[in-house]
């Protein structure tokens, strides 16, 4: 059978190319016990400019996660512990006065860095998120008059706790979806906590991580990935699964129409899209299959889905209504 | 002696009318005795309406005649001892009549009527007074009118009613019984037939193999190749029969399903020689996402493919049989 010969090419570059993600991993697995879909999908969220939204409870690693992964990728790391009384300026920096000669400079915050530890985003007031948020959607920052572009690749992994809500500033809906995908950090495996805890439990330094990314091997895989072929059979599955989560009785899902507030926004079909290219640039394929979609649906939907009144009466997640839809939306 | 006459006369006639005028008291006072003598002339008892029920009410009305001078009053008729009448409203008012020196007394009785039957109106006592408020007489009367009182339930009545005959259907029974029998027998027959008829619906439904389905559409779709259908599209063809195959087959979700979950379902329905169709699937994969493009004899091998993996998942099922 002959392939499109560009695809072929294609595919053999993007094996080439993604060899340092398999690198990048090796070193985590050092560190890291499991989470290999968290891992994943940072990769992903890396690999296509987005930003990750992990929720879990606290102890699963994430922090460890984040800073082995900005570690191993050769990147500059900040870990942003968001308070109460935190301010705009405590993040983006501020302009400081020089009394030797008498002006004002400009002192940039912790987001200047590559990978940002949001930790505990809801814990700030509202202007210090959309102020963290804005610097997301624009990758650049101001500082009194002047303008400053952030560091390339610049990735938000912000954390929030399921669990606790009491002091907590819980984020509007137009902020929560500028991230790309919201990870649900579960908890390790029997096996996967008897490893962490017999590595964990013990006086010796952990192992070093080695940088093993080359400055440019991001840049190359980003052209890569936008070389990716969409066919258009897999278009329409993509738009048809962001338009059941709006109008689900047009896929035969009248059930759900009761149990959705409001769907998936426009975003959601572009992420939706981007993150398949990224993972099927992790399968070293040249192509997006249906099975790409479906693999990256859930963490790319589930924060775009509201689900409505009946739906938190029947303790109804926005997992289960994305299952319904993939279930329901006939692949090409 | 015409003249002593009209004398006489004429003195006669005089002393007729002085006799007349001084007799005059005396006869007003023997036309009316008791008047005369301070005593009640006239009692007179109405009752309105005389027949009523249980519950409502009467007026009763009492005229009493006497002198001018005299004041009436009514003992006996109170709450107490109007039993089973209960007296509601009362009213007096007194009137002069034609007859010089004679009144009219009018006392109006409103009774609420309790009991069952006859019911007399109670005795009561007239009273005459003088204008020193000093008793005169004192004259009891039983009045001989009665109300009949109806009672709203049953429990008064002291006979059995007659049992009304019952009613004579217009058409007899015995001629409906036929009709209806019919009517249910015709409707029975409807059921049992839309039962038979859905069995039936159901078995062929059952009996069409989906194997022989997938063959059938892989004939056809061979020979659309033959008569030049592009190979991409026959590849997309064939990858919906194979899908439409596996759903009905193995009872699986494969319409729905990418290629991976199909693999998982059927290694864990441990279906033999799911690889051939999953290479089947995977070849299709690669025409729709992956721009691929076979020629017109590879594409008739995937058909042949095709068919063999169909009949092979065939096989098992007729020996079963």
């Amino acid at each position: 059978m002959k392939h499109a010969v560009e695809l072929e090419e294609l595919g053999m570059r993007i094996t080439d190319a993604s060899r340092f993600i398999e690198k990048a991993e090796a070193q985590l697995s050092r560190r890291v016990i499991g989470q290999h879909v968290v891992i994943r999908r940072i990769f992903i969220a890396m690999l296509v400019n987005g930003h990750v939204l992990l929720e879990g409870v606290p102890g699963l690693a994430k922090t460890l996660i984040i800073r082995t992964f900005a570690a191993a990728m050769n990147l500059k790391f900040q870990r942003i512990q968001f308070t109460p009384d935190m301010l705009p300026a405590d993040l983006i920096g501020t302009m400081i006065y020089n009394p030797k000669d008498l002006e004002f400079y400009p002192r940039k915050g912790p987001v200047f860095a590559n990978v940002i530890l949001a930790d505990e985003i809801n814990r700030s007031p509202a202007k210090v998120q959309s102020a963290l948020l804005e610097a997301m959607q624009e990758r650049q920052v101001t500082i009194g008059t002047q303008t400053f572009p952030l560091q390339e690749p610049f990735l938000v992994l912000a954390t929030q706790n399921p669990i606790e809500h009491e002091g907590t500033y819980v984020l509007p809906e137009a902020q929560v979806d500028r991230f790309m995908m919201k990870v649900l950090v579960d908890y390790p495996t029997y096996d996967e906590e008897l490893e962490i805890m017999l590595q964990s439990a013990t006086n010796a330094t952990a192992a070093p991580i080695i940088p093993v990314v080359q400055p440019d091997d991001i840049a190359r895989a980003r052209a890569l990935i936008d070389l990716i072929y969409v066919d258009p059979r897999v278009q329409r599955y993509i738009v048809d699964l962001v338009v059941a989560s709006r109008k689900p009785a047009q896929y035969g899902i009248a059930s759900l129409e009761a149990m959705i507030e409001y769907g998936a926004s426009p975003r959601a079909s572009i992420f939706l899209l981007l993150a398949s290219k990224a993972h099927a640039f992790l399968q070293h394929r040249a192509y997006i299959t249906p099975e790409d979609v479906k693999a990256i649906a859930y963490d790319t939907l589930r924060h775009r889905i509201r689900p409505g009144y009946e739906a938190e009466a029947d303790n109804i997640k926005p997992d289960d209504i994305i299952r319904q839809i993939l279930q329901h939306v006939q692949v090409p | 002696m015409n003249g002593r006459f009209d004398e006489f006369a004429s003195g006669s006639f005089k002393w007729l009318l002085f006799l007349l005028l001084a007799s005059f008291p005396m006869l007003t006072v023997s036309a009316f005795p008791d008047a005369a003598a301070g005593a009640v002339s006239a009692i007179t008892v109405t009752v309105t309406p005389d027949s009523v029920l249980v519950g409502d009410r009467i007026h009763c009305t009492i005229g009493v005649r006497h002198t001018a001078n005299d004041v009436v009053s009514l003992e006996g008729i109170d709450s107490l001892t109007v039993q089973p009448f209960a007296l509601i409203n009362r009213k007096q008012s007194s009137a002069p009549l034609a007859l010089p020196g004679i009144r009219q007394e009018r006392f109006v009785f409103e009774l609420a009527v309790f009991g069952s039957g006859w019911q007399p109106i109670p005795p009561f006592t007239v009273v005459l007074r003088n204008s020193e408020g000093k008793v005169i007489t004192r004259e009891a009367c039983k009045p001989s009118s009665a109300v009949f009182v109806r009672a709203l339930t049953d429990s008064t009545m002291r006979e059995l009613r007659p049992i009304k005959p019952p009613l004579k259907p217009l058409i007899p029974l015995l001629l409906l019984l036929p009709v209806v029998l019919g009517v249910f027998g015709v409707a029975g027959l409807v059921l049992l037939l839309l039962f038979l008829l859905k069995r039936s619906v159901r078995t062929s439904a059952e009996k069409v193999d989906p194997c022989q389905v997938a063959q059938r559409k892989l004939r056809k779709l061979g020979s659309r190749l033959s008569a030049g259908m592009p190979p991409p599209e026959c590849y997309e063809e064939l990858s919906n029969i194979m899908r439409t195959f596996l759903e009905k087959h193995y009872r699986i979700r494969a319409l729905e399903a990418v290629t991976q979950e199909i693999e998982r379902d059927l290694k864990k329905l441990g279906v033999a020689g799911y690889e051939s169709i999953m290479n089947l699937l995977a070849q299709a994969d690669l025409v729709k996402f992956a721009d691929s493009r076979p020629d017109a004899e590879e594409s008739r091998q995937s058909l042949r493919k095709a068919e063999e993996v169909i009949r092979s998942a065939r096989i098992p099922n007729i020996s079963e049989e």
